[in-house]
């Protein structure tokens, strides 16, 4: 696990600036927690320090190397978004563990997503079911264990637990302690749990 | 058998004096129709006479210059006609349809002419201008219906695209699902007319061939070819056309950009 670092990210939406010259450093196991009034871009930074979504300006590095040397896809790979509400992808989320499974890009070996999310009480059985008939926090709880399965240098997590019981959430944070990761959360319990550093986002400007 | 009947003008004013009816009931019946069915009346007498007084010099001039002309235009028109009809659309959308039919109709087109029905020379007007024309009406409606699939799916399942992408897939595994389905929607027009051909329709081109003094069985065998020769640049065209609307989607990191989809949802 390296060291992760983002700095000077701005970003605009139609003349409109989301953020501007934001900087952040993650240890290896080090928690960010990311807050800020809904629209003020928190969930496009996420998606920018994965490589889903284009950035105006900023520089990004793993162990000191960017996403152009790592190479994108392996970047993705190794800095993980997971959104708030998975997509409804047809068929059951094993047939999408499988096609990650099947995927050309180099990368660690894989754990055992059912494993994990078994630990916070989604049985097997529900990966077999499709995804159009799971609840909200089932998928959630299923899209989050393939991600932690893939087992990436940094998660980045936008409200991982927005849909989950107070028990499921207390398992997920307490398999995610210790992962490096960057949260987007609106619960200040949980900011308060899990973060080491905070990084808030927008207001009036 | 008798030859063909020649057709004289009277008698395709008799035929046009049954849309009259039409235009009667509408009328009576206030449907609002009867301007539009003149107007569709009078192009298609306009449009296919046309066709005809072109046609008959270039069949005689026998120059391969002038075929070759006539048939890129038909393809560039069919190209335009392509882009258009898909609801949705990306940057250099015609260029691809263009691309796209140039590759599987005219491949299909002069493979048929020249290695099929060992016209000599190939080029010859009579047989490679027709079949061209049949390729490309039903190739360019294969094509808009696949690219506005592939698109549809790529705008509002950005969500399930970038959930893989988020994996290290490349935009050709992510956009594999895609592609397949848009395939299919592309084809699915032909392989439904190819399994009702003869049963529920007797197709346009076997009619014409019947009343132009063709022995039917012989002129099944033609529909046969054609059909084939249509299937074929129908799944290529839509193939190609389909992987250049990816390309065009996707960023040089990969990345979708759902925001080079024109269409519906951002007017």
């Amino acid at each position: 696990m390296e060291r992760f670092a983002a700095q000077g990210l701005s970003r605009s939406v139609d003349d409109r600036v989301l953020f501007r010259d934001v900087s952040l450093y993650l240890e290896p196991g080090q928690t960010l927690v990311v807050t800020g009034p809904s629209g003020s871009g928190k969930t496009l930074l996420l998606r920018g320090l994965a490589g889903l979504a284009p950035l105006d300006a900023g520089l990004l590095t793993l162990g000191g190397r960017g996403p152009e040397e790592i190479g994108w896809q392996q970047w993705r790979r190794r800095v993980l978004f997971v959104g708030q509400d998975p997509p409804v992808h047809p068929g059951t989320p094993q047939e999408f563990w499988a096609r990650i499974q099947a995927l050309a890009v180099d990368c660690r070996p894989l754990g055992d997503p059912l494993a994990i999310a078994q630990g916070w009480a989604l049985p097997r059985s529900t990966w077999a079911r499709p995804w159009s008939e799971l609840s909200g926090g089932e998928r959630q709880r299923a899209a989050l264990a393939t991600a932690l399965a893939a087992d990436p240098d940094v998660l980045l997590l936008d409200e991982p637990t927005s849909a989950l019981d107070e028990g499921a959430t207390g398992a997920v944070e307490e398999s995610l302690r210790g992962r490096t990761s960057v949260w987007i959360t609106h619960d200040t319990g949980q900011a308060a749990r899990a973060g080491e550093q905070r990084l808030q986002l927008g207001g009036a400007s | 058998m008798s030859g063909p009947i020649e057709l004289a003008p009277w008698q395709i004013g008799a035929a046009a004096a049954l849309v009259l009816v039409n235009g009667g009931l509408s009328i009576w019946l206030k449907l609002g129709l009867e301007r539009t069915l003149a107007v569709a009346s009078v192009r298609s007498v306009v449009q296919l006479a046309l066709l005809g007084v072109v046609l008959e010099p270039v069949f005689a001039a026998e120059n391969p210059w002038l075929v070759g002309a006539i048939c890129l235009a038909m393809v560039g028109l069919a190209s335009r006609a392509a882009a258009q009809r898909s609801s949705r659309g990306f940057p250099g959308m015609t260029r691809s349809t263009l691309l796209a039919l140039l590759l599987s109709a005219g491949s299909t087109a002069v493979l048929g002419t020249a290695a099929i029905l060992q016209v000599d020379p190939w080029w010859e007007p009579r047989y490679l201008i027709p079949m061209l024309g049949m390729i490309l009406g039903n190739g360019l409606t294969g094509i808009s219906l696949g690219l506005d699939r592939c698109l549809q799916q790529l705008d509002e399942h950005r969500d399930r695209v970038d959930a893989i992408l988020a994996f290290g897939a490349s935009p050709a595994e992510a956009a594999r699902p895609v592609v397949a389905e848009a395939l299919r929607a592309g084809m699915i027009p032909i392989l439904n007319s190819m399994s009702v051909v003869g049963l529920v329709t007797i197709p346009g081109m076997m009619t014409g061939q019947i009343l132009g003094g063709t022995p039917p069985l012989q002129a099944a065998a033609y529909q046969m070819l054609i059909l084939f020769l249509i299937a074929a640049a129908t799944g290529l065209g839509a193939l190609v056309s389909i992987q250049l609307a990816v390309r065009a989607v996707f960023d040089d990191a990969g990345r979708l950009r759902p925001e080079r989809i024109s269409g519906p949802t951002r007017a």
